[in-house]
């Protein structure tokens, strides 16, 4: 009876702690206010989709602690398509990073409350006039609610599309100005069994670089004007755009198979590894313009002892044939946010700061090539940077790094979640001929309805 | 078995009889740790989800808007919703008939005496404990335009037939329940397999001796008496399709143009990326109330032969 009654009692005090340690679960880690670190010391972590490989990462990090060799920074690269799923209960939980990457538009939106307003960090940095020290496209998509959701460490742009330079000169060919010489030059790839244009046409982010560029042949501003709202997305313009859209896949310059691509990794690999003469990317892919960075995305995409090969960026086609020359777009590619709640945000402060306001940072960012920096007057020290063929290369990546400094049209960031699902669900429906240009837009101008936007 | 239970009965009667505090079930406190996690847990889970689904929430902003049944009605009036239902049950229907063919004839089959029997067995049964998210790039490079099943296409001289198989619309989801069979006959066979050794073969020899041949006897004695487990199987294909989310997710997100997309990936879909939890809340729930409505009406389907 005595051990019948202790069991019992055993049983209730067992349940009593299960359901208390329970308790004291759901409410742990919401007691952040502590500082493990000092502006020199302690362990940041810092999460990214970009650097898209740790190498990277690591370089910068390399340079960081030549400054600062007690902070420890632990970068962990998450893919962009899993980034939102990983983030969230990452930062609910107080778990998750101390710093972590930040893009203008649905991230900011996203993420917002988790992060601190850095206005005072660069007040501190650059001093009262930072706001002039920094290229504005890097402060007015991180900026929400009025506050300064992360410092941009550098920009980047889309519009243009690169090419494999060996490729293009194994078969005489010279980059397509036009959609029937952009059909030409796939026609002569095909026939030589060698795939021509590459696309994740399954993930949306690169599905609206390949339209935007088309709208902006088509009429040049009119994507940025739908987007805020000043014209409606069945707007002819953009009927016209879808229309184009699906003829590089009846024309054959999509490859077979687009909407069950991802651009990553599938048609970065395929570009890289040889298998397609061009590839819709931006800016970033300059870093793929070194032997040294294209070696590592080599080797990440499972192809040991490849020879790099030269990319060269070039001009979207004038598709639409109005005489238009597609001009790129661009956002902050990333800034760098601190978690409201890390443990070690002075050190994460002197991380961020080093970073996107620092010589030494941007300059290291600059030289990456992964980024254009977001400090004025930094410049990609070339005399330093090694091309996989500098003859053919530096110009061409030259110029494109000149160009991009002047552009202004806003790439992702007026553009919610929900309306870039609507935008792939058009794209792809078209694309498979399940809808028509005329039938897609309409859906998708219901969609952006729905999300809030307010069309005049 | 015999002489333990009734060397415990005594013992019960004799604990309830011997005091007036101890005449009350003496079940709760044993129970009561697993009540807890299991109401705290699940219970709870699934009322918070159900709280959940009557907002309009991103899952973090504090300011939750309560809509009642809003996304209920937006539910039903989701095309990629339907689609979703129309993929389960195609999925479902699909899915059972072929594995439960293969399943009942590789049991067949291993039942004849056959040299290396036991290698078969493994050989049949491996896919089930390979984990999909290891098995999804190697059916991602498979089935890509240029991957291996177009090239043994090609080589055999049916390289017409060779397509993009997950990058089109009409033959993704085929791809999708190819995956799932590969992957998911091995349960069938085991369990069919165990099944058979049930059969009692006084029977089998009567119908032997009856000149029934052998697909008569399949057909007449061993097929019924497999029903119970060809029920229990159609449960759990049943309540494994709805549920199904790891081989559409990670060989085609779902896609291309939704044409993969089940309540799973489309829960994930609204919660996460586009931060809808409140309407993947409602999703969760009616994805719960179809899975026992489903698992009810399977049980009652196979009481109901059983009872005649």
């Amino acid at each position: 009876m005595r051990s019948l009654s202790s069991l019992k009692s055993l049983s209730v005090l067992v349940a009593a702690t299960l359901a208390v340690t329970g308790l004291a679960a759901c409410g742990g880690g919401s007691d952040k206010s502590s500082d493990a670190s000092t502006a020199t010391s302690g362990t940041v972590n810092w999460w990214g989709w970009t650097p898209t490989d740790t190498a990277t990462a690591n370089g910068y990090i390399a340079e960081f602690n030549k400054k600062y060799p007690d902070i420890k920074v632990n970068y962990k690269l998450v893919n962009i398509s899993d980034w939102v799923a990983a983030l969230r209960p990452a930062l609910a939980s107080g778990k998750g990073p101390d710093v972590f990457d930040m893009q203008p538009g649905a991230y900011v939106t996203q993420f917002k409350s988790f992060a601190e307003d850095q206005t005072p960090l660069a007040e501190q940095a650059l001093g009262a006039g930072w706001k002039d020290k920094i290229a504005p496209i890097g402060i007015s998509g991180l900026t929400a609610d009025g506050k300064l959701t992360a410092m941009s460490v550098g920009s980047v742009y889309a519009g243009m599309l690169w090419i494999n330079g060996d490729i293009f000169k194994k078969y005489n060919l010279k980059p397509p100005t036009t959609l029937s010489e952009w059909q030409h030059v796939c026609q002569v790839l095909k026939q030589n069994k060698v795939g021509c244009f590459v696309q994740g046409a399954a993930q949306e982010g690169f599905d609206q670089d390949t339209l935007q560029s088309i709208a902006n042949s088509v009429q040049p501003g009119l994507w940025t004007k739908v987007s805020t709202g000043d014209a409606k997305w069945t707007d002819p313009g953009i009927v016209k755009t879808f229309q184009i859209w699906k003829q590089l896949f009846d024309s054959g310059i999509m490859q077979e198979g687009a909407v069950g691509y991802q651009q990553y990794p599938d048609a970065n690999n395929d570009f890289l590894t040889g298998k397609y003469g061009m590839v819709m990317m931006g800016t970033w892919y300059t870093q793929y313009a070194t032997g040294k960075a294209m070696t590592a995305a080599l080797s990440a995409a499972g192809v040991s002892g490849a020879k790099p090969f030269p990319i060269l960026p070039i001009a979207f086609p004038d598709v639409a044939g109005a005489g238009n020359t597609s001009e790129m777009y661009g956002d902050a590619d990333f800034g760098l946010a601190i978690s409201t709640k890390s443990q070690s945000k002075a050190a994460a402060e002197t991380f961020v700061k080093w970073m996107a306001t620092s010589t030494e940072g941007q300059q290291a960012i600059a030289d990456q090539l992964n980024d254009l920096p977001s400090v004025k007057g930094v410049t990609p020290n070339f005399d330093q940077i090694q091309l996989v063929d500098a003859a053919s290369q530096k110009g061409p990546v030259q110029d494109l790094i000149t160009k991009a400094a002047s552009i202004t049209e806003p790439r992702e960031s007026l553009l919610s979640s929900d309306v870039q699902n609507g935008i792939l669900a058009a794209a792809t429906s078209v694309a498979t001929g399940k809808a028509s240009p005329e039938d897609a837009t309409k859906t998708l101008q219901q969609a952006a309805e729905a999300a809030g936007v307010t069309f005049k | 078995m015999t002489a333990t239970t009734t060397r415990v009965r005594p013992e019960r009667k004799a604990v309830v009889q011997g005091s007036g505090r101890m005449k009350k079930p003496p079940g709760l406190p044993w129970i009561l740790p697993a009540l807890v996690l299991s109401v705290g847990l699940i219970y709870y889970g699934i009322g918070y989800t159900g709280y959940i689904s009557t907002l309009n929430w991103d899952g973090l902003s504090p300011g939750a808007e309560h809509v009642g049944a809003h996304n209920y009605t937006r539910i039903f009036h989701d095309p990629v919703f339907w689609d979703a239902v129309r993929h389960t049950l195609v999925f479902f229907v699909v899915t059972f008939v072929i594995q439960t063919i293969l399943g009942l004839a590789f049991a067949v089959i291993l039942h004849a005496k056959l040299r290396l029997a036991a290698i078969y067995k493994v050989i049949v049964f491996v896919p089930v404990v390979l984990a999909p998210a290891i098995m999804a790039p190697v059916f991602r490079h498979m089935f890509a335009p240029d991957g291996e099943l177009n090239a043994v296409l090609r080589h055999v001289g049916l390289g017409g037939l060779a397509q993009p198989w997950i990058g089109q619309t009409s033959t993704a989801l085929p791809v999708i329940m190819f995956i799932t069979i590969w992957e998911w006959t091995g349960v069938t066979f085991v369990l069919y397999y165990a099944a058979m050794t049930q059969v009692d073969p006084s029977v089998l020899e009567a119908a032997r001796m009856d000149g029934a041949g052998n697909m008569r006897t399949l057909v007449s004695i061993i097929w019924p008496d497999l029903r119970g487990t060809t029920v229990a199987l159609a449960m759990l294909g049943a309540i494994g399709a709805l549920k199904t989310f790891d081989v559409p997710y990670l060989v085609t997100i779902g896609g291309p143009n939704y044409a993969t997309e089940f309540l799973g990936t489309y829960i994930y879909r609204m919660t996460i990326p586009l931060s809808h939890v409140g309407y993947g809340a409602a999703l969760s729930i009616i994805l719960l109330v179809v899975a026992l409505i489903m698992a009810l009406a399977l049980q009652f389907a196979g009481r109901e032969r059983k009872g005649r």
